[in-house]
């Protein structure tokens, strides 16, 4: 090609590729939503004097002109294909992929958070517990199973539990770090798969002194696909789906789930929030701040209050086998004050305080 | 507004360009008044009129001037000149400084002003400068058209983060310039380059130095690592942006000088200087130690004009002990090169004096990089092991790992390898064939990988607006 009409060619391809895009972008409507990423997508910006001058306007939009460019999910893939494969980084904003599993890497122990989170769970004991059959648990997040293989930073997992141990009183420790593996969960999404944690609901059950087990249950898989988990948004990879699989026998479909906030009644699972922005949903309705779950075929009087965060919506069907009644509270929704006022603390009851490790290191979310 | 935002390359480019190119020649510096207006109230709406009075001030200084000069009173417009120019300078960029130190030596009580920096102040009021010293000695003609002269002082390509572009340079091209497929090829080439140097170079190191800045792990190799990442982060975010500013002004008919001439392969720290802000460098020679003698004075005075230079190059950074620090370090290694080391470097192999001149210039600017999460003493004695931490730690050699081929090849971008590879393969007939059609090719792929870079929100401060 002759430079000249290299110099056209050249001057040709950059001014279709700029006025391409920005009549794609005005043409194209604006999304509410982003599937992939789970999140709202800003909208056009109000303009008014006030934000104007202050330059609020500008930054709004250049937020609004990022989220709403047209193919963002195809770009973010180039960003995120660019970064693994052409820089050979090891991770993209925090996220890597290992065996098809996307796994996030969280590796600074914030030891405040940890202690915070320990002095909850004493005030929590002190103020409302005392006496009770009290135990916890924490769950490894993925990095904690992957990190060594990989060569990835993680979180130094022996001084968080060392200071659990030390901080926490009152209560009973129940560990699952050895109990689970990398395949307990899902390769695109941060929680552990139902099917695969029987074993852990019965180490659960058994350090609760409950003598129940899952063991001799019969349940029945409802395989859901595909199942695009919340990391799979985050690697802006194509990666293979997973399948989201829930259990049912016959005390979970009798169970009845009763949400406090919306005062009003489910059964365990709802397999329509499948197709919601967050699949995993199907289990306990998702997040919720307070709801109980009745087991009609419980031959137990026992009652559970289960303080959890979102990796207990898919044990806490298992755990039913034991209890005839399971609260469960989230404290990421629920204030610790209020715990009175809607839990009757009277009762035979059971505790398990069962969270993960990523948000012990992020604990002043409990309120 | 960014060069490197989806609002100035999806929308603000094309809708300039489009217009600029429809409109009839009169009108194109209008049209680039009004957009480059537009672009800087985009980032700073409110001071977007001191901006204007900088216009306005320097407009009717020069026109003062050249009716002074013709009765021989040229001085006081100029002194006036320099007075309201620095003075402008001085209050929004340095008051709270003073008052601060005031406040530190004297245990006086002076309130902070706490004024924010306007972007770009730095810039548009040395170029402001050298119009009127120019227009004082004769240099330059006297814009009599304010619509001209404005268009030169806020020409957006080159507005908030350089290069200064003196008014000699693009005097001709304000009132005729020629437009072609090969200015506009040239400026695309260039403009692409310098995106892809700041979006994929500068901002995925600038988040290596972030998150090394915020690591409680530290060990010498960690200090070590974040001074070379900060020495190429800042210096493909700011040649980046020269570049963008260059092929911007190319594809409008301006020809801006060069502001970085491959600075890392220079063998000494005065040769740095010619390569590095040249535009800033080549300012403060003509404008500060030329008039007071420069090196044609005895050695007292010329110790006492490099410390003023570089007392003045170093404050014109930063409102901060730590840039009048860097700026002095560099009069002292200058005049020893010049006094001392002169004789010495010159006998040295050039392998050597290339690695003097880096070892010189990263400890230079980890000055620079003095922050309240590592103030420069800190990482100084970090990498010499003086800080009793160490070597190495697991999650420095996991950032090595992870961002070593960026810094490889942003090395090897720092040198002119590549240039002279395409110039060798451009010799050959053949090889000019294939990089023609390979260039178009490149350009398309490079901006969409920038842009998936945007999309994605990735890091992206420009660290030149701060100055």
């Amino acid at each position: 090609m002759k430079d000249r009409i290299k110099n056209i060619v050249v001057t040709m391809v950059f001014v279709i590729v700029i006025f391409g895009f920005m009549l794609m972008n005005i043409a194209t409507p604006d999304a509410q939503l982003s599937a992939s990423e789970r999140r709202r997508l800003a909208q056009r910006p109000k303009a008014s004097i006030e934000n104007i001058l202050s330059g609020a306007l500008f930054e709004d939009l250049e937020d609004y002109l990022l989220d709403q460019f047209v193919f963002r999910d195809m770009f973010r893939g180039i960003k995120a294909f660019s970064t693994y494969y052409v820089f050979h980084q090891k991770d993209n904003n925090g996220i890597y992929i290992q065996d098809e599993s996307i796994i996030k890497m969280e590796y600074r122990l914030n030891e405040k958070s940890v202690l915070n989170a320990a002095a909850k769970l004493n005030e929590i004991y002190d103020r409302f517990l005392t006496g009770k059959n009290v135990s916890y648990a924490v769950i490894p997040d993925k990095n904690y199973f992957t990190a060594d293989h990989y060569g990835a930073l993680s979180l130094d997992y022996q001084k968080m539990m060392s200071l659990m141990r030390d901080h926490v009183s009152n209560m009973n420790y129940i560990d699952l770090f050895g109990v689970l593996s990398s395949d307990d969960y899902y390769r695109t999404d941060i929680h552990w798969r139902q099917e695969k944690i029987t074993d852990v609901a019965d180490v659960l059950l058994k350090g609760m002194g409950n003598k129940a087990s899952t063991s001799d249950q019969n349940y029945t898989q409802h395989t859901l696909y595909p199942f695009y988990g919340s990391y799979y948004g985050q690697a802006a990879l194509s990666l293979a789906p997973d399948s989201l699989v829930y259990l049912t026998d016959t005390g979970i479909e009798n169970a009845v789930v009763y949400d406090y906030e919306t005062q009003s009644k489910s059964g365990v699972y709802v397999p329509e929030k499948f197709s919601g922005i967050d699949p995993y949903d199907v289990y306990l309705s998702g997040a919720k701040a307070l709801i109980t779950i009745e087991n009609p075929n419980s031959l137990s009087q026992k009652e559970l209050i289960l303080f959890r965060d979102s990796f207990g919506s898919s044990m806490a069907p298992l755990l039913l086998k034991g209890y005839s009644k399971i609260t469960l509270v989230d404290l990421r929704y629920f204030a610790t004050d209020l715990l009175d006022d809607y839990i009757d603390f009277s009762q035979d009851q059971d505790v398990l305080f069962l969270y993960n490790t990523l948000v012990l290191n992020n604990s002043y979310m409990l309120k | 507004m960014l060069f490197s935002s989806i609002s100035f390359l999806y929308y603000f480019l094309p809708v300039v360009m489009g217009t600029y190119f429809l409109v009839p020649k009169g009108m194109k510096n209008l049209v680039l008044l009004l957009a480059s207006l537009f672009f800087y109230f985009w980032g700073e709406p409110i001071y977007s009129g001191l901006m204007i009075l900088s216009i306005v001030s320097g407009y009717l200084h020069g026109l003062w001037i050249e009716s002074a000069k013709g009765r021989g009173r040229g001085r006081i417009p100029l002194a006036s000149s320099v007075v309201v120019s620095i003075g402008m300078l001085i209050f929004f960029k340095y008051t709270d400084f003073f008052i601060e130190n005031i406040n530190l030596f004297t245990h006086a009580q002076i309130p902070l002003l706490r004024i924010a920096l306007p972007i770009g102040i730095s810039f548009y009021t040395f170029q402001t400068l050298s119009y009127t010293i120019d227009v004082y000695r004769g240099d330059a003609k006297v814009q009599k058209n304010i619509l001209n002269f404005a268009a030169y002082v806020s020409l957006f390509p080159q507005l908030i983060a350089g290069p200064i572009v003196r008014y000699t340079t693009v005097e001709a091209e304000l009132d005729a310039r020629t437009h072609s497929f090969e200015n506009f090829s040239y400026g695309v080439n260039r403009f692409v380059i310098g995106l892809a140097k700041k979006v994929l170079l500068a901002n995925t190191l600038g988040e290596l130095v972030k998150t090394l800045t915020g690591t409680p792990q530290r060990s010498v190799l960690l200090y070590w690592m974040l001074a070379l990442a900060f020495m190429l982060q800042i210096y493909f975010d700011f040649s980046g942006y020269s570049d963008m500013a260059i092929g911007l002004g190319r594809i409008f008919g301006f020809h801006f000088l060069e502001n970085f001439n491959y600075p890392f392969i220079s063998k000494s720290l005065s040769e740095f200087w010619r390569r590095w802000h040249i535009s800033l460098g080549t300012w403060f020679k003509d404008y500060v130690y030329i008039p007071m003698g420069g090196n044609r004075v005895g050695k007292l005075k010329w110790l006492r004009n490099t410390v003023v230079v570089w007392f003045l190059t170093g404050f014109w950074h930063g409102a901060e002990w730590n840039f009048i620090l860097w700026g002095l370090y560099f009069a002292v290694f200058l005049t020893l090169e010049k006094f001392l080391l002169k004789d010495l470097l010159e006998r040295m192999p050039s392998v050597l004096r290339h690695l003097y001149m880096l070892f010189f210039i990263t400890i230079s600017f980890v000055i620079f990089n003095d922050s309240a999460d590592i103030p420069f003493l800190e990482s100084l004695k970090g990498m010499f092991g003086l800080s009793g931490i160490p070597l190495a730690s697991t999650e420095t050699l996991y950032h090595i790992r992870s961002y070593g081929l960026i810094m490889v090849l942003a090395a090897i971008g720092a040198t002119p390898l590549v240039s002279r590879l395409m110039t060798k393969i451009k010799e050959i007939a053949l090889g000019r064939k294939i990089i023609n059609i390979i260039e178009p090719i490149a350009h398309a792929s490079l901006l969409f990988l920038i842009t998936g870079y945007l999309v994605d929100g990735s890091f992206n401060p420009f660290l030149y607006f701060r100055f």
